[in-house]
């Protein structure tokens, strides 16, 4: 059983900003690429796919929950025990920190190639990971905090994706649905990188003043991402002519320089800046979710922890330098999410379902 | 041992003792003098008494011949208070607080204070710091007695509770904590009495001295009580279920909790049509953000991200600082810190020789030191602009706030450019978050959002809106009129 004080806890539709800032990250900066790959200008269609998955995923979580008086972690230690539940959450642990340590390693990359080329990436990641650890030690409350700031104020620059419009060719958008399931299903298997994240409902769920109120914000913070996602990838497909689109790493910063105001020329760096905002809520919660995954399944006290990760993911980002340790990184975090959405979660959906029908026979 | 022995030798001390030690003051004074029936002592300090009325009402009735006991002279002696007592520390603070002592034998204990204290207090005058075009214009004084009547006319009412308390060890000062029964919420009442009465300091000479120490958070430079000069605003304030606290010698009365935007609010605001008013603040809040940024943004953008500016502001850009030899931060600190020197050295100075140092200040030096090369003219204008805005704060306090958050702004910018102004950002959102002001959340009703509280933040709605208190107050009667009578939905021509 996990109890939280309610001056803890916070208010149901803050899991809107909670789950999309969580889904919300580097990603999006990049993921064209990667998901038009195989089916080229269907790729918009993937991307809903992808999105509706995350849905169900979205309530299989609240369903695993709804009774078990906790988190994640009082699921696995009712179902599989001390130790097999106690293992399998602390690697849900350490998945969360390979997932922050991710996304602030990609957005570092991408500030030395396009702001810095000469950035000290290990004092810039002291900074960083010293904000991160002033927010966390401030509680769940300002973490939250953070996360809607995240979300609220960098909201103007959807408007930039506008620009763009004036020099596309919109029938690119037409879906030609030319390809096949299987090559459907792979690049919908692409996005998800730009997806994932939203799993740590598992573990901030106790956290909610109002859990069943908040099914509907939730639904909605993922449908928010899945629009923008969308959205993006369709001014993408219209801007960038398919062979164009597979030679940009980052299609959206990219597009991003055509973006002309009468006081700003290339926006990209108040973009990237910008995205700063949208990335430390993500680094937050998701280091959040690894310590407080921890704190619950060993008892031990929070705010060492943290810090004992935060060296650590510190020392991890100094020492990944190269394109190829980063696209490494990527990849398996990108594929260990895939597996947690497809594999891990339904496993634990059904098996939680099965435990408690039998318990509740036994009764 | 000996501690206890001295306490209760004091407890013991007679009323002779307690005189011969006042009377290594100079200012102490005892007569002795003796009509037809007895002879008695009369004794006070001679700076604390108002001698008119020890002339007046006090001595007449000395010499009148109708009284034998010290009971009889009581009710002789035409002034209200007068106390008939043996308890020394009452007559030691007493006789501190303008009393006179008068005894029929030189060692005995029975004694009568008679009150005669002298009020020397400054007139109610106009608000100078709070000062608005519109609207009352009488401002708090020092002396808590007359402030407490300028609330009290406000707010004729029997739920206006006043608690007085006593902190400083040498320094006595009388606390008033104000609320209005029935509407605040307790727990912030007991709060504020609590934190005061925990106060351990011997001179208290000030409310900014409570402000900081009662607050939550002593390591920010952020206020977490608002400070005010204005009965008005105390008043609609108490209104709201707030917490007033009034201190003896201070014309500044402290208002918790607060929140942040309550800073950027002037009382002004309510006296003109919402829609004019909400202009205003909305201008307000920006000039904060304009003063803040941009500078930051100035020596991020020529430090490091040019290639931001279209090339014909470029021009201009480089044009006006072709000649100057400092790097951007350089340059920008150089006249921060000028115009930090101006402000300083104007509010030190009488105000006479304040305005010429203005004048010589804002002019002289703005215009040779672009002459002379040191400065671009452009950044002269956007420092002049940024530290005019931060002037428009209403409240003294946070505009110093503000002017000080701008060098690590500048710092960060130079060190990671418009990156570094983000980062600089996510820490104050974050100290932000952390804030409470007598533990209730700082950045309401932003962040928690709460919509119903937004009618009186960022903007301000028409009064018909305001039926409910803030929710961030948790007050005891949270409607304070009916909005339905209110608001009555009229058809076109009827």
């Amino acid at each position: 059983m996990i109890k939280i004080a309610e001056r803890f806890q916070v208010s149901h539709f803050l899991v809107f900003y909670l789950i999309h800032s969580l889904q919300f990250g580097v990603g999006v900066l990049g993921f064209q690429r990667i998901v038009s790959e195989k089916v080229g200008r269907d790729a918009w269609i993937s991307v809903i796919i992808a999105g509706i998955m995350v849905h169900i995923s979205l309530w299989m979580i609240y369903k695993i929950l709804k009774n078990s008086g906790g988190n994640v972690t009082t699921v696995h230690r009712q179902i599989l025990g001390k130790w097999i539940g106690g293992g399998l959450s602390a690697c849900l642990a350490l998945y969360f920190c390979l997932l922050a340590i991710t996304v602030l390693r990609t957005y570092i990359e991408i500030v030395q190639v396009w702001m810095f080329p000469d950035l000290d990436v290990w004092v810039f990641t002291s900074v960083f990971l010293f904000l991160v650890f002033y927010i966390i030690s401030g509680g769940f409350r300002v973490v939250t905090g953070i996360t809607f700031f995240g979300v609220i104020l960098p909201i103007y620059v959807l408007f930039t994706f506008l620009f763009p419009l004036e020099f596309s060719e919109l029938n690119n958008l037409a879906p030609p649905l030319n390809h096949s399931l299987k090559e459907m299903a792979q690049s919908t298997k692409s996005m998800s990188l730009t997806i994932i994240g939203f799993e740590g409902l598992l573990v901030f769920y106790p956290f909610i003043k109002n859990p069943d109120k908040s099914k509907k914000w939730a639904h909605l913070g993922v449908a928010f991402s899945t629009v923008i996602y969308t959205l993006i990838m369709m001014v993408s497909l219209a801007y960038f002519s398919e062979e164009q689109l597979q030679k940009n790493v980052w299609a959206t910063l990219t597009i991003w320089k055509i973006v002309e105001m009468p006081f700003v020329e290339r926006f990209e760096y108040i973009g990237i800046a910008n995205w700063c905002l949208i990335i430390l809520p993500n680094v937050c919660l998701s280091f959040w979710c690894a310590t407080r995954c921890l704190k619950d399944t060993f008892k031990v006290n929070q705010k060492i922890i943290l810090v004992i990760i935060l060296l650590g993911s510190f020392m991890v980002i100094s020492l990944t330098q190269t394109r190829e340790h980063i696209n490494m990184l990527n990849d398996l975090v990108g594929q260990t999410g895939f597996y947690i959405m497809f594999g891990y979660i339904p496993c634990l959906f059904i098996i939680n379902s099965i435990f408690r029908k039998v318990k509740g026979r036994k009764r | 041992m000996s501690k206890k022995t001295s306490e209760n030798n004091l407890v013991n001390e007679s009323i002779v003792q307690v005189v011969n030690k006042f009377k290594m003051s100079s200012d102490f004074i005892q007569y002795s003098d003796k009509n037809n029936n007895v002879q008695y002592w009369y004794s006070y300090f001679r700076t604390l008494i108002d001698t008119g009325t020890l002339q007046k009402m006090v001595i007449p009735a000395l010499k009148d011949n109708n009284w034998q006991s010290l009971i009889e002279l009581k009710n002789t002696i035409p002034i209200e208070e007068v106390l008939f007592t043996t308890d020394t520390n009452t007559i030691k603070d007493k006789l501190l607080d303008g009393y006179i002592l008068i005894t029929l034998t030189e060692y005995g204990v029975h004694c009568l204070l008679v009150k005669a204290t002298l009020n020397k207090a400054r007139d109610v005058s106009l608000p100078e710091v709070e000062f608005s075009v519109v609207g009352p214009k009488e401002a708090f004084v020092e002396a808590i007695e007359t402030n407490i009547n300028l609330i009290r006319k406000r707010i004729p009412d029997e739920k206006l509770r006043i608690r007085e308390l006593q902190i400083g060890k040498l320094s006595k000062t009388k606390v008033a904590v104000l609320c209005i029964e029935d509407i605040v919420d307790e727990e912030n009442f007991r709060t504020v009495v609590q934190r005061i009465n925990e106060i351990e300091f011997d001179q208290i000479s000030d409310s900014s001295f409570i402000t900081q120490m009662i607050s939550d958070n002593h390591n920010s430079p952020f206020p977490q009580l608002l400070d005010t000069e204005r009965p008005d605003r105390v008043a609609s304030i108490l209104a709201e279920g707030k917490v007033g606290v009034m201190v003896d010698g201070s014309p500044h009365v402290l208002i918790g909790p607060t929140t942040l935007v309550e800073f950027f609010s002037a009382f002004d605001d309510y006296f003109y049509n919402w829609v004019n008013a909400s202009f205003i603040r909305l201008v307000r809040l920006f000039a904060v953000a304009f003063s803040i940024l941009v500078t930051p943004v100035y020596v991020a953008t020529l430090s490091y991200h040019y290639e931001l500016i279209p090339n014909d502001l470029l021009n201009t850009l480089v044009s006006s600082r072709r000649e100057v030899p400092l790097p951007p931060l350089l340059e920008a600190l150089f006249l921060e810190l000028t115009i930090e020197l101006l402000r300083e050295a104007g509010a030190r100075l009488p105000t006479k020789v304040g305005q010429t140092i203005g004048i010589v200040g804002g002019i002289v030096i703005g215009t040779a030191s672009v002459e002379a090369g040191l400065t671009s003219n452009i950044l002269l204008i956007i420092v002049a602009l940024a530290a005019l805005a931060s002037f428009t704060t209403p409240i003294y306090a946070m505009g110093n706030t503000i002017r000080m958050l701008r060098f690590p702004f500048l710092l960060f910018a130079e060190w990671f450019g418009l990156l570094g102004i983000v980062l600089c950002f996510c820490f104050l959102t974050t100290h932000l978050l952390r804030l409470t002001s007598l533990g209730r959340p700082f950045l309401e009703p932003i962040y928690p959002p709460r919509t119903v509280d937004m009618k009186d933040a960022l903007i301000r709605l028409p009064f018909s809106l305001m039926s409910k208190r803030p929710q961030q107050l948790r007050p005891k009667d949270p409607i304070r009129f009916s909005s339905k009578k209110a608001r009555k939905n009229k058809d076109i021509d009827e």
